[in-house]
C-alpha cells in the first residue's frame, strides 16, 4: 500500500515536472518560420483573426457577412470571434502588449485617442501603404465618418457604419390619444402637447433613454445640450463647459419628464415599456428594429425631433481596424487584412439589412437589395437621412472619455431620480470631470 | 555510518512527510502559478502607471496614495461593506434556516424535492439571477412591487432607490447562494450522531437549548467554512451589481470590484486597477483571518 502510495506521488511528480516544463518553454519567437504559421498557413493559405464588440443581432450580421467571405475566397479565410463590449477595449489593448492581437478589429470611433497607440497606421504600416495596396478610397465613404478616422495625421480608422439614437412611437397609443400617427412630433411644441395627449390617455408618455442605465440618461442629456448648441468640453480638453445655463436647460427639460410632467416614472425601463404595447414614445438606438418588430406593437419610426436651435442627436460609428502586429507578421497577412477590410465594407449592404447600421460605404448605402429591405423602409432611410443631414454628434473624443463619461452620467441620473437638483447635478459633475483632466 | 546516495533517496521517498509534499505539490504548483503569482504580479503593476504601449513609469504607492484621497474609493469601499454586512447574514441565515427546516422534518416523502427546490438556484449562472431579479424588481412589471402594492402599501423603486438598492442585491443574493450553504450545513448535521440529541432530551434540554447549545456548536466547522466562503463572495461582489444596476443610481451601489473592473477594463488604467485589487485582496485576507481567529479550526467533537 506505502509503496504503491510512493510510487503515485511519483507519477504525479513527473507529470506535474513535465506540465510546468511546458509552461516555462520560453514562446515562439516574434520573427521566424514559428510566426509565419499563425496567421499564415501552408503554401498561400491565410487565416485573419476578426475580433468585434458586437452582441445579438449585430453579431449575427456580421456573421453573415464573415460566412459569405469564407464561401468566396479560396487562399484567405476570417475566423470571427465576437463578445462583451464593456471589456472589448482591453482586451484588444492587452492582446496587442502580448504580441497576439488579430488581425482585424473595430473600434468606435470616440475611441480612437484611446485606442491608436494599439492600431497600425494604414498608410504607413510595416508593410507600406495598405490603403493603396487594398484599393481602400476615402471618396467611397460618407465624408464625415471618413474624416474622423485620422490621428496626427495618420490614418488608422476605416468606417463601417455610423448608429444613433431616434424616435420609436406606438402608432396605436397616437390613435388612441387623438394623435395622428402618420404624424409624430417634430417640435418642442409638437412633442410637449403629444406627449400630454399619450398621458392623459392613460399611456406612459415616453421614455427618454432605452432602459434608464446611467450611461443611456447621460445620451438623453446630451441630445437635449448639443441642440443648444452646446459643447461638452473646450477644444483642448483643459476644462468641463457644460455647467452653465445650456446644460442647465437641457437637464431641468429631461428631469421635468418624469418629476413635474407626469411623463414617465425614474427607474423604469423604457425598452420592457415599448415592447410590452404601454409607451408611446421612445428614445432608442438604430438596435432597437429587430426589438420593436418582434414585439408585435404597431410601430413607427422618427427623427429625434427639434427641441431648440437644431436638431441634433447622440451617434458614434464603427471603423475597422489593423491592430498593432508583432514583428515577425508577413507584409501578405497586413494587405490580406487590408483587403478583407475593403471587402467586408463593400459588403456591408447586409450590415444595414441584418445589423440595422446605416453602412459607411457609399455604394453599399445605396445597393438596391438595402433600399428595398424592410429594415431601410421602415426606419434605416430615416436614420440615413439623419447622418446625411449632419444631425450627429460624436460622444467625448478623449483619452480618459470613459471616465469623464462615468463622471457626468451618475449626476445626471441622480438629478433625474430627483435626488438632487439639476444645479447640484451640473456643479458635482464639472467638479469631477475638471479634476479627471487636470490628474493626467 | 554514511549512506549510499540511492538509499538515502529511497528513504527519503518512504518518509511520510516527503510523500505529503509530494502529494500537495501538483495543487501547490496550480496554485502558486494561478493564485500567488498573479496577486505577487498584481502588486508589481500597483507599483506602476501602467502601459505598457507608451512606456510603464514607476511610480511607486502612488496609486495607493491616490486612492486615499479618491471619494469614489471610499464610496465603493463603504458600499462593499454595506453590501457585505447584509449579505453574508442573510446567506448564510437562510441556508441555516432551510437546513433545519429539511432536517427536523426528517426523511418524510418529498423531502428531496424540497431540498433540491431550495438548492437550484445557486446552480444558476449571474447574469440569469441578475435578469431574473431585475424583471422581479421591475416598477412596472415586476412582481414584487405589484404583490407590495396590492397590499396597499407603497414600496419604493428598489433598484432605482439610494436607500434600498444594496440590500435589494443582496437579497437577489441571498436567494442564490443559500441553497448551497444549506448543503454543507445538511452535510454537518448529519455527521452529528442520534445519541448526543437523545441524551440532551433525557437531560431534559428543551428544544431551544438543544438548538443553540448543541446543534449550532457542533456546526461551527461548517459555519466558519460558509462563513470564510460567504465573505469572500461578498467581498468581491461583482456580477450581480453590474448587471441589475450597473453601480446606480448614481453610484449608490458601485462596490470595489466594479471600480476594479472599471478602472481596469474600461478606463485601461491597470496601475490603479491593481492597487484597487489588493486593497480589496487586503481585506479579503484579515476577513478570512478574523474569521478563523474567532470561531476557531475546533470542533466540539474534536475533529477538524
Amino acid at each position: 500500500m506505502r509503496r504503491s502510495q510512493t510510487a503515485l506521488a511519483l507519477v504525479l511528480l513527473i507529470a506535474l515536472m513535465a506540465g510546468l516544463g511546458a509552461c516555462a518553454a520560453p514562446p515562439p519567437p516574434a520573427a521566424g518560420p514559428a510566426q509565419e504559421e499563425a496567421p499564415q498557413t501552408r503554401a498561400e493559405k491565410y487565416t485573419l483573426w476578426f475580433n468585434t464588440l458586437f452582441h445579438s443581432g449585430d453579431a449575427q450580421a456580421m456573421e453573415r457577412i464573415v460566412q459569405l467571405y469564407n464561401e468566396t475566397h479560396q487562399d484567405t479565410q476570417i475566423t470571427l470571434t465576437q463578445g462583451q463590449w464593456s471589456e472589448y477595449y482591453a482586451q484588444l489593448t492587452n492582446a496587442v502588449i502580448a504580441g497576439n492581437p488579430p488581425q482585424i478589429g473595430i473600434v468606435h470611433t470616440n475611441k480612437l485617442s484611446e485606442m491608436y497607440p494599439a492600431l497600425t497606421p494604414l498608410e504607413a504600416s510595416p508593410a507600406g501603404n495598405l490603403l493603396e495596396a487594398a484599393g481602400i478610397q476615402g471618396e467611397n465613404y460618407i465624408e464625415a465618418l471618413w474624416q474622423a478616422g485620422e490621428r496626427d495625421g495618420h490614418r488608422y480608422l476605416v468606417p463601417l457604419d455610423t448608429h444613433m439614437w431616434g424616435m420609436w412611437y406606438n402608432k396605436d397609443i397616437f390613435e388612441a390619444a387623438g394623435l395622428d400617427p402618420e404624424n409624430p412630433p417634430q417640435t418642442m411644441e409638437e412633442f410637449v402637447a403629444a406627449a400630454d395627449a399619450i398621458r392623459d390617455a392613460g399611456f406612459i408618455a415616453f421614455h427618454p433613454a432605452e432602459d434608464a442605465l446611467p450611461r443611456k440618461l447621460r445620451r438623453a442629456w446630451y441630445i437635449l445640450f448639443w441642440q443648444q448648441g452646446g459643447e461638452l468640453f473646450d477644444e483642448g480638453y483643459t476644462q468641463a463647459t457644460f455647467n452653465n445655463e445650456k446644460g442647465l436647460k437641457a437637464l431641468e427639460f429631461l428631469v421635468s419628464m418624469v418629476q413635474e410632467r407626469g411623463w414617465n416614472d425614474p427607474g423604469t425601463d423604457g425598452f420592457k415599456q415599448f415592447t410590452a404595447g404601454q409607451l408611446g414614445m421612445l428614445f432608442a438606438g438604430n438596435w432597437m428594429y429587430w426589438t420593436a418588430k418582434e414585439s408585435g406593437v404597431n410601430w413607427g419610426f422618427a427623427y429625434v425631433p427639434q427641441f431648440y436651435d437644431r436638431r441634433v442627436t447622440w451617434a458614434n460609428s464603427h471603423n475597422l481596424v489593423i491592430p498593432k502586429q508583432p514583428e515577425g507578421v508577413s507584409d501578405e497577412v497586413l494587405v490580406k487584412a487590408a483587403e478583407a477590410i475593403k471587402w467586408i465594407n463593400e459588403n456591408s449592404d447586409l450590415w444595414g439589412i441584418y445589423g440595422g447600421h446605416i453602412p459607411a460605404y457609399k455604394p453599399a448605402l445605396e445597393s438596391q437589395e438595402l433600399r428595398n429591405s424592410d429594415t431601410w423602409q421602415l426606419s434605416l432611410s430615416k436614420f440615413a437621412d439623419m447622418a446625411n443631414n449632419g444631425w450627429i454628434h460624436y460622444p467625448i473624443d478623449h483619452p480618459k472619455g470613459s471616465q469623464l463619461e462615468s463622471a457626468i452620467q451618475v449626476q445626471i441620473q441622480r438629478a433625474y431620480n430627483g435626488e438632487i437638483s439639476p444645479e447640484e447635478a451640473l456643479r458635482l459633475a464639472e467638479e469631477e470631470a475638471n479634476q479627471i483632466l487636470q490628474s493626467q | 555510518m554514511r549512506l549510499h546516495p540511492r538509499r538515502l533517496f529511497s528513504r527519503l521517498l518512504r518518509s511520510r512527510q516527503v510523500e505529503g509534499v509530494l502529494f500537495v505539490l501538483p495543487y501547490g504548483a496550480i496554485w502558486a502559478l494561478f493564485l500567488l503569482w498573479p496577486v505577487i504580479y498584481g502588486f508589481y503593476i500597483s507599483l506602476f502607471k501602467w502601459q505598457p504601449l507608451l512606456g510603464s513609469e514607476f511610480i511607486g504607492l502612488k496609486n495607493y496614495a491616490n486612492l486615499l484621497q479618491d471619494a469614489r474609493f471610499w464610496n465603493a469601499l463603504r458600499n462593499t461593506f454595506w453590501f457585505a454586512a447584509l449579505a453574508m447574514p442573510l446567506i448564510i441565515g437562510i441556508g441555516l434556516l432551510f437546513a433545519l427546516f429539511i432536517w427536523g422534518s426528517g426523511r418524510r416523502r418529498g423531502g428531496g424535492f424540497i431540498e433540491a427546490s431550495f438548492f437550484w438556484p445557486y446552480l444558476l449562472n449571474v447574469s440569469i439571477v441578475s435578469i431574473i431579479w431585475k424583471w422581479l424588481f421591475d416598477p412596472d412589471f415586476g412582481l414584487i412591487l405589484a404583490y407590495l402594492r396590492g397590499i396597499g402599501l407603497d414600496p419604493p423603486v428598489f433598484l432605482n432607490d439610494p436607500l434600498w438598492v444594496v440590500p435589494a442585491i443582496a437579497f437577489a443574493t441571498g436567494w442564490w447562494l443559500a441553497g448551497y450553504r444549506m448543503v454543507v450545513f445538511r452535510a454537518a448535521m448529519e455527521d452529528i450522531p442520534d445519541t448526543v440529541f437523545e441524551l440532551a432530551e433525557l437531560d431534559g434540554a428543551n428544544p431551544v437549548v438543544r438548538l443553540f447549545r448543541i446543534l449550532i456548536p457542533l456546526l461551527k466547522p461548517a459555519i466558519l467554512f460558509s462563513l470564510v466562503l460567504t465573505a469572500i463572495s461578498s467581498f468581491r461582489v461583482l456580477g450581480q451589481v453590474l448587471m441589475m444596476t450597473d453601480g446606480g443610481p448614481g453610484r449608490a451601489s458601485e462596490v470595489l470590484a466594479l471600480y476594479l473592473y472599471r478602472a481596469g477594463w474600461q478606463y485601461l488604467e491597470m496601475g490603479r486597477a491593481a492597487a484597487l485589487g489588493f486593497v480589496l485582496f487586503l481585506i479579503i485576507l484579515v476577513v478570512t483571518l478574523v474569521g478563523f481567529w474567532v470561531i476557531g479550526l475546533e470542533s466540539e467533537l474534536g475533529g477538524r
